[in-house]
């Protein structure tokens, strides 16, 4: 008990070479725990992303950039497919396809433009608001309300493809009816909108003035064609009856698909039909292509691993060197307390109290900054791999 | 006596509550079907029984073709276990709306080579270039083979989701078939001659009726049980002139006044709804059966 207090006491008298060790002491604690935690986390994340969604159909290519827009909504632009693959997998009775559009973003987020079976599908629930009802309509996820400010009211606008696209897409404002609640996962930061949505934002439907105008019919020319008719930008509850599509459904495209079968056969004979290298698409297996990233991610973390353990036994060395000459430069005053009749075991229990101290409390540290990344884990990673996005 | 009254109403009171508790539960059981339009509904009840609940959302003023559902209508129908829709154009909202894709049905997918188009108008706007809105029309249901293989769809949807007994269903739907294939020899025999009689409609709605049994219906586009103005009437004449037609087909009854001045051009007058929403009196297969009974008497010289 006396040891312990002399030794709080000498730590406190020294209070800044004793904060300099806590700190040093206690980094080299956490940073091995906290990386710990957050790969692990990050794994977990990873995975189960990819095993909760059991297949992803796209166009033939890069298996892990369409694994990474379906599942991540990801800066990767696959080729689109048609929406008659969607089509063949409903008449398929094989599995439930859910269509994805991602091709365009607003605020730095994602637009995905999909049916509502995906917010089944993926448990999301609305917290704010209510979910899409009309064309035109958006529901964001609880990142983008956060970092937008934006909530049930505002609107949104989308950000046109390519500034020098002047043909193809024209910003459209969309009100937003509903904010899902938090899931720390990609939908976190997504817009969501009806995929219909999403294809007026393509120009594949729009909204106009009326073709045929009374004055047009009192004149008799209503048969004319009429050129430059003015597009809506917004979709209100005035101009909605205008909006339409042009040709056929089964030709609009969708980004890729989540398919998801009844059962597993259903799904093994869905992929048998995908399997031909020649077809324009491909039917991949999600968990597969982020397990294999994910291999790849932890043949890195082995190399990290190794370079963290060297630079923990190098500050370890760095702080028995500072105890070591520390014990040196207090050779006097050791030899002052022996020589007032302490014994070299006394000493001996003093020296260890002041380290069993100073590693204790840094260990507390270390131990409190680990809960803290523990407990905030699946929204840091969250938000690391949406940044990755 | 006395006796009696203390044992038995503990009793009755515990089967009424178990009554009320297995209905409640029943009712929860219940799948929801909405439809698009009558005709659907109809198929839908007739083919489901007592397990589903259908509903019919469309208020009961308003056609179905011309319906914009409001915010709560929609959430009716995005909750329901089983979304029937017509097909060939019918119900354009639910274009402009979210629809849960796994639970609608296009009950004429499939039949799209049997439908009818309709004319178009060309325009363009923006640099999107020249292009046109080419029409459908959408009454399938007045030709009783596609209604029949539109109940078919409707069955097929109902059994795949597990919404009634397949049995069932197959039993209800071979009664069905029977009785609009008897309804489509009926109405063969009723229009047998009337063919050769140039007929015009109020409204663009008898496309696959004409088609099936051939008849000669060209068409209005007046409002449906609206009494037609002075510009009306002389277009009508006109023609009636051009095609040497004789009857002209209501949508619904127009009041006395609309038919008199239609009679005094030698139009005779029929009544024949579209049965897109419910009819006054009976069922789908009883008004569509009278009313081409009185299309055939009128066709009759």
């Amino acid at each position: 008990m006396n040891a312990l207090f002399l030794a709080y006491a000498y730590l406190r008298y020294h209070w800044a070479r004793s904060a300099v060790l806590v700190v040093v002491a206690a980094l080299i604690l956490f940073v091995p725990a906290a990386t710990q935690i957050l790969l692990s986390t990050s794994e977990r994340a990873l995975v189960a992303r990819g095993e909760a969604t059991p297949l992803v159909l796209g166009a033939r290519g890069s298996e892990l950039d369409l694994t990474m827009s379906a599942l991540y909504f990801s800066d990767e632009r696959p080729d689109p497919i048609r929406m008659s693959q969607v089509e063949a997998i409903w008449d398929s009775g094989l599995a439930m396809p859910l269509p994805l559009h991602t091709a365009f973003s607003s605020g730095g987020f994602r637009i995905v433009g999909t049916t509502l079976d995906y917010f089944g599908f993926r448990d999301l629930e609305v917290a704010q608001g209510r979910g899409l009802t009309l064309l035109g309509e958006a529901v964001i996820g609880a990142e983008v309300a956060q970092a937008l400010d934006k909530g049930v009211g505002d609107a949104l606008v989308s950000a046109p493809e390519n500034l020098f696209d002047l043909d193809g897409v024209y910003p459209l404002e969309m009100p937003i009816v509903g904010v899902l609640a938090p899931t720390n996962t990609p939908d976190d930061n997504a817009i969501f909108v009806d995929i219909k949505t999403a294809w007026v934002i393509q120009g594949i439907g729009h909204g106009h003035e009326d073709v045929v105008t009374a004055a047009d019919i009192a004149s008799g020319t209503d048969a004319l064609a009429n050129a430059a008719v003015v597009q809506y930008q917004r979709i209100t509850p005035e101009n909605i009856e205008s909006f339409h599509f042009h040709g056929s459904q089964d030709d609009f495209p969708a980004s890729s698909v989540i398919v998801v079968p009844n059962d597993t056969r259903s799904g093994t004979i869905l992929k048998g039909r995908y399997l031909d290298p020649e077809s324009p698409t491909q039917l991949v297996e999600p968990a597969g292509v982020i397990r294999g990233l994910v291999d790849r991610i932890f043949r890195i973390k082995t190399l990290l691993d190794v370079v963290t353990a060297i630079i923990a036994v190098a500050a370890l060395a760095a702080i028995g060197l500072a105890v070591f000459l520390s014990y040196r430069l207090r050779a006097g005053e050791i030899a002052t307390a022996v020589k007032l009749g302490a014994r070299r075991g006394m000493v001996l229990r003093l020296l260890a109290a002041e380290t069993v101290t100073l590693l204790f409390v840094a260990g507390g540290f270390a131990m409190a900054g680990a809960v803290v990344v523990s407990r905030n884990a699946e929204s840091w990673v969250g938000f690391l791999l949406a940044l990755g996005s | 006596m006395r006796k009696l009254i203390p044992t038995t109403t503990p009793r009755l009171l515990l089967a009424a509550f178990l009554l009320l508790a297995a209905g409640a539960a029943m009712a929860q059981e219940r799948a929801r079907i909405v439809a698009v339009n009558y005709p659907l509904a109809y198929f839908a009840e007739r083919l489901a029984g007592d397990a589903a609940e259908v509903i019919y959302p469309v208020p009961e003023s308003v056609d179905p073709s011309f319906w914009r559902p409001a915010i709560a209508d929609i959430s009716t129908v995005q909750s329901a276990d089983l979304i029937l829709l017509n097909g060939a154009g019918f119900a354009t909202w639910v274009d402009r709306v979210s629809l849960p894709r796994s639970k609608l049905v296009n009950s004429s997918d499939g039949l799209s080579d049997r439908f009818i188009s309709t004319q178009s108008i060309t325009h363009s706007h923006g640099d999107g270039g020249e292009h046109s809105h080419e029409g459908t029309a959408a009454y399938t249901w007045l030709d009783p083979d596609l209604a029949i293989a539109q109940a078919e769809a409707v069955a097929r949807a109902m059994t795949a989701r597990g919404l009634a007994p397949a049995d069932a269903v197959q039993d209800r739907l071979d009664a069905l078939r029977s009785e609009l294939e008897t309804l489509d020899a009926a109405a063969g025999d009723a229009l047998a001659d009337a063919g050769t009689v140039p007929m015009i409609a109020t409204h663009p709605r008898y496309q696959y009726l004409a088609r099936a049994y051939g008849l000669d219906i060209a068409a209005l586009d007046w409002d449906a049980g609206a009494t037609p103005d002075a510009d009306q009437l002389q277009a009508l004449s006109d023609l009636a002139a051009e095609r040497g037609a004789r009857i002209l087909i209501w949508e619904a009854d127009p009041g006395a006044e609309a038919m008199t001045a239609t009679d005094e051009l030698g139009l005779t007058s029929v009544v024949f709804p579209p049965l897109a929403t419910p009819p006054e009196d009976g069922s789908y297969l009883e008004a569509f059966r009278a009313a081409v009974t009185a299309l055939g008497t009128a066709a009759t010289p």
